[in-house]
């Protein structure tokens, strides 16, 4: 589903620089990572969205699942840590 | 409370809190052991016990009132509406709608209390005590039928409601008869015809709506296995299509005329159809042991069996919901027949073949 709206976007992206280079090649670059870096952080968002809501509902029932709950939920800004070291390496 | 159709319209379904606080519940109800603990208990003891669980809220508040198995039995009736309005409570979307639906299961209940208790002149104060409120019903409408001096007057109070065109259908077979029967069918077959009513068909469903669509047809089907049984056991001479529930995939009204009368073959047909599998043992137990109690709580047990194994299959979906529906419908049938046992004095073991156990 997002791979399909996004798209477009990368088409007029890649128009932009064959077309003329409005934007500097550093700059497209630079543009890119954060795109990488932002969908990154969207893909965790939507994946925490359930694990977030499950984990509330655990600790509803139960104090003790806290813990565990909390971790759970922030396992996938592993997502985001990974792009972040593509961007570094690549840069 | 009050379930409605349709919950809050677009809204997204929250499965997976649901889920996860169901199978909290689901995890906390008790086992066997705590089972075979209770068997063994005097009905003071099974009190006590009940205190100390989850139970303990509804048993001091009612413990003013009511003593012995009454108290449990009042206290377990109030402990499963609270935990179904809960579900509601927590649901939004697509799951609430689904739940409201299954959970309307209690106005058919509590319309065959009302039923029941103003047949026999039980009086409104014992049909009251006996109403499990989780249903739609509001308490006004629950408290008029408890109030109605007649079987009649009690239909008429249910004129705004599903149930009324099928009650005064029904009627005049009662006038005949004057048995419940006919009264109680009705109610059973709006509850059931009402269930899937506007879904999807099974094809264009979605994967969540398919789920409870499987469930409710294997549900509709259990309960015409029961039926049918209950009805070549007796062999009373009674239309078997008057108490076909339509949905099911097992068999049509004509098939099940003829099946009825032939019990060998109607246990061949249950053998070979989808289910066989999940029913092997039950229907293995009848055919060894005639015992039609036995083979209705083994029944129970595959049918919980095959919820949860549609929960497990597809965790977020309502299909978890509705095996601790039946996980906690089964706990408080337990409990109660256990409650009831040890006051008439049964032995254990006697109690223990009336429990359904996975």
């Amino acid at each position: 589903m997002i791979p399909e709206t996004l798209a477009p976007l990368f088409v007029v992206l890649q128009e932009n620089v064959a077309a003329a280079p409005a934007i500097p090649e550093g700059d497209f670059q630079l543009g890119m990572a954060a795109l990488a870096v932002g969908l990154a952080a969207f893909g965790a968002g939507y994946a925490e969205r359930g694990i977030g809501a499950a984990a509330v509902g655990a600790v509803a029932e139960d104090d003790d699942m806290f813990g565990r709950g909390l971790i759970l939920t922030v396992i996938p800004e592993t997502l985001v840590i990974l792009a972040l070291v593509v961007v570094f390496l690549t840069l | 409370m009050s379930a409605q159709y349709g919950g809050p319209a677009g809204e997204a379904s929250n499965y997976e809190y649901v889920t996860a606080r169901v199978s909290a519940r689901r995890a906390s109800l008790f086992d066997e052991d705590d089972y075979r603990k209770l068997v063994r208990m005097g009905t003071g003891e099974i009190a006590r016990f009940m205190e100390e669980t989850e139970y303990g809220r509804e048993m001091n508040a009612l413990g003013a009132r009511y003593s012995g198995v009454d108290l449990i039995e009042y206290a377990l009736n109030r402990n499963l509406a609270k935990h179904f309005n809960d579900l509601l409570r927590w649901a939004t979307g697509e799951a609430y709608d689904y739940i409201a639906r299954y959970l309307r299961k209690f106005d058919a209940w509590n319309v065959k209390t009302a039923l029941r208790g103003i047949y026999s002149e039980a009086g409104a104060d014992a049909i009251r005590s006996d109403y499990i409120r989780a249903g739609e019903f509001d308490d006004d409408l629950l408290e008029q039928l408890a109030v109605a001096d007649s079987v009649e007057a009690a239909i008429e109070t249910l004129e705004q409601t599903i149930f009324a065109d099928a009650l005064r259908e029904a009627y005049d077979d009662y006038e005949e008869t004057n048995l419940l029967v006919p009264l109680e069918n009705a109610v059973d077959r709006v509850f059931f015809e009402d269930i899937d009513e506007g879904l999807p068909s099974r094809v264009q469903a979605d994967r969540a709506t398919e789920l409870y669509i499987e469930f409710i047809t294997a549900e509709i089907d259990f309960s015409n296995v029961r039926n049918a049984l209950r009805l070549a056991r007796s062999g009373a001479d009674m239309d078997p299509a008057a108490y076909f529930i339509d949905g099911g995939r097992l068999f049509d009204a004509e098939e099940l005329r003829q099946l009825v009368g032939n019990r060998d073959q109607l246990v061949e047909h249950i053998r070979e159809s989808i289910y066989g599998d999940d029913l092997a043992e039950a229907l293995t137990e009848l055919e060894e042991s005639d015992d039609i109690v036995r083979f209705e709580n083994v029944l129970d047990a595959a049918l919980l069996a095959f919820a949860d194994r549609l929960a497990n299959r597809y965790p977020p979906s309502v299909c978890s919901v509705l095996s601790y529906i039946l996980a906690k419908e089964r706990e408080v049938d337990n409990i109660r027949a256990i409650a009831r046992g040890r006051e008439a004095d049964l032995a254990p073991e006697e109690i223990e073949t009336e429990l359904v156990m996975l």
